[in-house]
């Protein structure tokens, strides 16, 4: 798919524009991405030099993996050429689920967890039956979802006032991402790197991994060379439903309680970090690598644009969130003028 | 569609092929009006059953009223699905637009008058700037109007913290009263009979034609010299100039603003033009089926919320009466296609 930089003739130094010049789009976009990622810490260290210290890196490398994970789903739809609006209040819907079931307890873990996982592939599923069964459009097919799952998490909890609402995480989840097994490092981005090397294998060497790319690069090219295309499909956005449960038990167990709204600005990260990372919203070119540089970027630029403690953080964070998607956009998402 | 036509000379055909012709033209417009007329008849009965009257211009007021924001927004999320695309920064303009009229808004008649125009201009300017970006940086219109959704929600917060902000008495009498002389007809009806004379008077310009072009297939439009970038950033200007004056309506039907309350109607106002019978895919449907949409959306919460289910459950319904929409125009076009 990619051909990496090989090693040339060049002398390292004066060949860099070169060997840049020579990566494919979404190479050069990845590059670009850690690039920035790196800028970033540079500028948050350069202001306050405890910005770098190895425990506040983590700390935001942990915030970057909630959208990460969530960001993995949405890596999958994207690239066969799909989008997934769905992400905020399945993610929310399914921590209530799994704070309201498990009620603290970690005796109900066994059993909560799978079936937290199971309800995100199955909503996923219902996505893409929609999608492909009745040719709704992605958009609509999700944005849809989206309200249902709102409106059903309103109704069944009341408004959030049901007395097991409150409930908290058992102890053995929450030691799963906020523990520290190693020193300093929380637990949270063990799960994240697993994430990782999982999905980037299967991208990348799967037969999964191939017809996903084939699905976004064409589908109708990848359905006579023999794809089950709908099969793709189901399960991208399948899959992309079972990470946003992920992200949400992770997210309730970050904050040790799941809370009303908690999802709604995953939607929007987990696209800008999608995009960021290189990959082409019109499907079939990108990797998760690309992503996770992303999902990075997007945590800790409102931590740097904080420490200037703007007078209205929330107001900075979202235009900056905005203005930085539409930058990576004009950089490397724009279509070929037709002539 | 008929503005797409050819003019057909009209002696070759006959009174009853024309209707023929017609009403196949217009079969989800048509769909939509009868769902609407269903759900008027079932709203009828429902009020009586319950209230022991029928019901009155109270209730036609409110109703038009509550409708109303969502039929802005709906005409203006019209205009840019039927070039195939689709405008997520409904809910940010108007939120934006509805902070910005609830805060500079002053008692004095050039104030309402002057504000209300800056809102419109406002609305008009974030249209355009999505716009540009999809038609002149050839973006994906998906991607775009969700980093500008952003954007404008984060403006809105800028101009208005917490909900508040006062809004003239003298405005919401205007947009939302009743006219006494006419035996007390909500004057948002003038309004939206304003609507409607717009969009015939539009929809025979040359602009509409572009629109319909665009949405049947760009690259046919553009190898016939229609003005397509041009057309695709008009589309999104009218987009943001009708969810401004939605965020205007919203703030005077509410007498504040509040910098979060628009959002719900990125979703309301795709559903409404779905449930109006316009195809998301492009090229086919009437603006004024964004209307008829935005009042089945309202009437059946009513009616829903008639039949003591929580009003918690509001955003749940409309998701699935959106789904559920566009189904069954799938199916509905599907059985045409197979009846040819």
């Amino acid at each position: 798919m990619t051909p990496g930089s090989g090693p040339g003739n060049d002398s390292p130094f004066a060949s860099l524009a070169a060997r840049v010049r020579r990566l494919s789009p979404t190479m050069r976009a990845v590059t670009l991405a850690y690039t920035a990622d790196i800028v970033l810490f540079v500028i948050g260290g350069l202001h306050r030099s405890s910005f770098v210290q190895f425990s506040n890196i983590t700390s935001l490398l942990l915030l970057s993996s909630f959208v990460g994970i969530a960001a993995a789903g949405q890596t999958f739809v994207i690239l066969i050429g799909g989008i997934d609006l769905s992400i905020p209040w399945v993610l929310n819907s399914l921590a209530i689920m799994f704070t309201t079931r498990s009620l603290g307890l970690d005796g109900n873990v066994w059993w909560s967890v799978p079936l937290a996982l199971a309800a995100g592939l199955g909503i996923g599923a219902v996505n893409a039956l929609g999608i492909v069964l009745f040719d709704v459009p992605a958009v609509v097919m999700t944005l849809g979802m989206n309200g249902i799952m709102q409106g059903a998490t309103l109704g069944l909890t009341s408004g959030f006032t049901c007395p097991q609402c409150n409930s908290y995480v058992p102890p053995s989840v929450q030691n799963a991402f906020t523990g520290t097994l190693f020193p300093s490092v929380p637990n949270g981005l063990l799960v994240w790197a697993v994430i990782i090397i999982l999905v980037g294998l299967v991208l990348a060497f799967s037969t999964l991994g191939r017809r996903v790319y084939a699905v976004g690069n064409n589908v109708m090219a990848a359905y006579l060379a023999g794809v089950n295309t709908r099969g793709v499909t189901i399960i991208v956005y399948a899959l992309s439903g079972m990470f946003a449960a992920i992200t949400g038990i992770a997210l309730a167990a970050f904050g040790s309680q799941a809370t009303l709204a908690m999802g709604d600005p995953y939607l929007f990260a987990s696209i800008s970090a999608v995009v960021i990372g290189g990959a082409s919203i019109l499907g079939g070119r990108g990797m998760y690598w690309g992503t996770v540089a992303g999902a990075i970027f997007i945590t800790v630029l409102p931590a740097v644009l904080l420490q200037y403690q703007p007078p209205n953080p929330d107001a900075v964070r979202k235009i900056a969130d905005g203005v930085v998607i539409l930058v990576a956009l004009l950089l490397y998402g724009r279509e070929a003028r037709e002539t | 569609m008929s503005a797409t036509a050819a003019p057909a000379p009209r002696g070759r055909f006959s009174k009853r092929m024309r209707l023929r012709y017609y009403s196949a033209q217009n079969v989800p417009l048509l769909l939509s009006l009868g769902l609407l007329a269903a759900l008027l008849i079932l709203y009828y009965f429902l009020f009586i059953a319950r209230e022991g009257r029928a019901p009155g211009n109270f209730e036609l007021t409110t109703t038009v009223n509550n409708t109303l924001t969502t039929g802005l927004a709906a005409m203006g999320q019209a205009m840019v699905v039927l070039t195939g695309g689709i405008d997520l920064s409904v809910g940010g303009i108007i939120d934006m637009t509805n902070a910005f009229a609830a805060v500079h808004m002053g008692t004095s008649t050039g104030s309402m008058i002057g504000v209300s125009l800056l809102v419109l201009l406002l609305g008009t300017g974030a249209g355009l700037i999505n716009g540009l970006l999809v038609a002149y940086g050839r973006l994906q219109p998906i991607v775009v109007t969700i980093a500008t959704l952003t954007i404008y929600q984060g403006v809105a917060i800028e101009i208005m913290n917490t909900p508040g902000g006062q809004i003239p008495q003298a405005m919401t009498d205007m947009f939302s009263g009743t006219i006494p002389r006419l035996g007390y007809l909500p004057n948002s009806l003038v309004l939206l009979a304003l609507l409607i004379v717009f969009w015939q008077i539009l929809r025979r310009t040359p602009f509409v034609a572009t629109l319909y072009a665009i949405g049947n297939d760009a690259r046919a439009a553009r190898a016939n010299g229609a003005a397509v970038v041009r057309t695709r950033l008009a589309a999104f200007g009218l987009s943001g100039f009708f969810s401004g004056f939605a965020g205007l309506y919203f703030a005077t039907v509410n007498t504040s603003g509040d910098p979060t309350s628009g959002d719900t109607f990125t979703l309301t106002s795709i559903a409404a033009v779905v449930l109006g019978g316009i195809s998301l895919f492009g090229g086919r449907g009437s603006a004024l089926g964004a209307l008829v949409g935005a009042f089945i959306l309202n009437l059946i919460l009513i009616v829903l919320f008639f039949t003591a289910i929580d009003q918690e459950y509001t955003d749940l319904f409309q998701g699935l009466f959106l789904i559920l929409a566009v189904v069954a125009s799938v199916l509905v076009g599907r059985l045409l296609q197979r009846g040819r």
